[in-house]
């Protein structure tokens, strides 16, 4: 009799394969804070619910689709979105760029080269958030910013950048490039570095301008590294919210927002959960759906 | 020939030096700002090296009750958070930082042997995993406010450490895993023929040879983990604080007046980062590409 409920418990676990049993820890923890809280937000995405009605979150109004009916109307809900696009836009368009320019400096080998490199790459090493503070400093009205525009046009320079609802853009979007430049230039660096070199000493023998040999023969070969980091930064930028909160927690009324800062605001500062949870649910199923199609370039090389 | 090949050179250690100015100031910035006496803060023309080197905004960082002391004396309300030393946030983003690290990397490194070895849920399996990376934390914050205070999670170490162990488990899984697979499988199986057991196998041969990639990964966790701000801002409320939470309690608590203060909390919360990240800084592309790209 005890050895059958000894077996109660033991077979049970040996009923599940070697393999699944080692992936099952990490797929349970992301199960719990990862699947159970979307299965709640499809919950609450439905509702009107907002804690400060002092309604718990499961008796609160059943709103149906409500909430993405007015999500679609909401002028500042449709402006972080297209924000968040432009952001990500322009940093990944900046980042790429100059990362290229800087890849091409690091080709051949000097002295001094490897402490370039770290230096270059520093930015990248700091919190975030930390970054944001730099940048916060940089840019205020009697920071070293304006005071080197006013030594160049010689005019007393002392705008206030973080509370001009367009050229706070400026100082978030610069703390982002800053910071993430440095990942593009390494990921470039390291591509430039894998290039097969007898396709480019053939160029050379073939007499091509350097120019050219950069056009026809590197960036095509570079695409594979490229398409990676554009996918990857284009997903981390997509998510930007340190830099925003930071800087102007989506201010002067809201139009700093990007999407993450709206969902901040609305759901820690006006409290309006089950409003915020439809925008959430939204943002999920368009990213998840992106990331699917975006995800070929790093599935065909893995 | 020989003169535009130097005037190149010149022409291009020069666009290095300015690249190095442009990434270095905002760093000098603020360590040049920790060090400034309260009257050169907002200055102007800003000071851009003082002159009269301080340590005042470190003693106010560590010991709160001196920038109580200090608010009193300014006219006008200096409404400040500075209530909590910094060496609480230190503790705080210490104890999250390891604990979840830990877990991440030994998860991590179960799932990921399971994958290469085994081909565990085959080939999109994976995947799967890097579908939490993918998605905005924000848009699953909302639910697990929610699901925190029903499980009494919220504002505790244990909660962050959950929520920081989930979040760079896609990591672990895919760095280790891209260091696992370098490791021929023959040289599990010749000690099988041995007679030991795979999973022996696996910890007797694989792990010493993959040990520098897992702790790289380690560290790389840990970077990530310490530099979290979103999910520290959201699931706590006091109880619990990270360096990240404190620098930006110094930011909104100053709006704009405790510059020398919030300038001193940041050089010192961002130095085990930098230190860990020079460390790693041959796997740190690796990591931020999944093992995609290695070097």
């Amino acid at each position: 009799m005890s050895g059958k409920s000894f077996g109660e418990d033991e077979p049970d676990m040996n009923r599940i394969p070697f393999n699944i049993r080692l992936v099952l820890p990490a797929q349970l923890t992301i199960m719990a804070i990862v699947v159970v809280p979307t299965v709640i937000l499809l919950w609450l995405a439905h509702t009107d619910w907002q804690p400060t009605q002092n309604i718990p979150w499961f008796d609160a109004e059943f709103y149906w689709f409500w909430n993405f009916y007015d999500l679609w109307y909401d002028e500042r809900f449709i402006n972080s979105v297209f924000r968040t696009l432009f952001v990500v836009l322009v940093c990944i368009a900046a980042e790429l760029f100059l990362a290229l320019g800087l890849a091409l400096l690091f080709l051949d080998e000097w002295p001094w080269r490897k402490v370039a490199v770290s230096i270059i790459i520093l930015p990248m090493m700091i919190i975030p958030v930390d970054a944001a503070n730099a940048f916060f400093m940089l840019f205020n009205e009697r920071g070293p910013v304006n005071h080197l525009i006013t030594v160049v046009t010689g005019d007393v320079f002392e705008f206030s950048w973080l509370s001009h609802p367009t050229w706070a853009m400026v100082p978030i979007m610069l703390a982002e490039i800053w910071q993430w430049t440095p990942l593009m230039f390494l990921l470039v660096l390291t591509g430039l570095m894998n290039l097969p070199e007898n396709q480019i000493r053939a160029a050379i023998g073939l007499g091509a301008s350097p120019a050219r040999i950069f056009f026809r023969v590197m960036l095509p070969l570079l695409v594979p590294v490229i398409s990676i980091a554009i996918v990857i930064r284009a997903i981390e930028t997509f998510k930007i919210f340190d830099p925003v909160y930071i800087l102007t927690r989506g201010q002067p009324g809201g139009a700093t927002e990007t999407i993450s800062m709206y969902m901040y605001n609305g759901a820690f500062v006006y409290f309006r959960m089950g409003y915020i949870a439809a925008a959430a649910l939204l943002v999920l199923f368009v990213v998840v759906s992106i990331c699917l199609v975006l995800s070929k370039p790093l599935r065909k090389h893995g | 020939m020989r003169q535009q090949k130097t005037w190149q050179t010149v022409l291009k250690r020069t666009a290095v030096i300015v690249a190095a100015v442009f990434a270095f100031f905002p760093i000098y910035w603020l360590i040049s700002t920790s060090f400034k006496p309260f009257d050169e803060w907002a200055n102007w023309p800003p000071i851009w090296l003082t002159d009269n080197p301080t340590l005042q905004n470190y003693r106010i960082v560590f010991f709160p009750d001196l920038a109580r002391e200090f608010a009193a004396q300014q006219d006008g309300s200096l409404d400040y958070k500075v209530s909590g030393s910094a060496w609480n946030a230190f503790k705080g983003s210490a104890i999250v930082s390891v604990a979840a690290t830990i877990i991440s990397v030994a998860f991590g490194t179960l799932a990921a042997y399971s994958i290469v070895r085994f081909k565990t849920g085959g080939k999109n399996y994976p995947f799967q995993f890097l579908t939490v990376r993918m998605v905005p934390p924000i848009a699953v914050v909302v639910p697990m406010v929610v699901l925190f205070s029903i499980l009494k999670l919220s504002d505790t170490y244990f909660g962050l450490i959950l929520a920081y162990s989930a979040f760079t488990l896609p990591f672990s899984i895919w760095m280790i895993r891209s260091f696992i697979d370098d490791v021929p499988a023959e040289l599990e199986g010749a000690a099988m023929i041995h007679g030991m057991g795979q999973f022996r196998a696996f910890l007797t041969v694989t792990l010493p040879l993959v040990k520098g990639g897992i702790l790289s990964t380690a560290l790389f966790i840990f970077i990530l983990n310490w530099s979290e701000f979103l999910f520290a801002l959201v699931l706590t409320a006091g109880n619990v604080v990270t360096v990240t939470l404190q620098v930006a309690n110094y930011v909104s608590a100053s709006s704009g007046k405790l510059y020398g203060v919030q300038a001193a909390m940041g050089t010192i919360s961002t130095l085990p980062v930098i230190i860990f990240g020079y460390m790693i800084q041959r796997h740190i592309v690796r990591g931020l590409t999944f093992g995609a790209i290695k070097r």
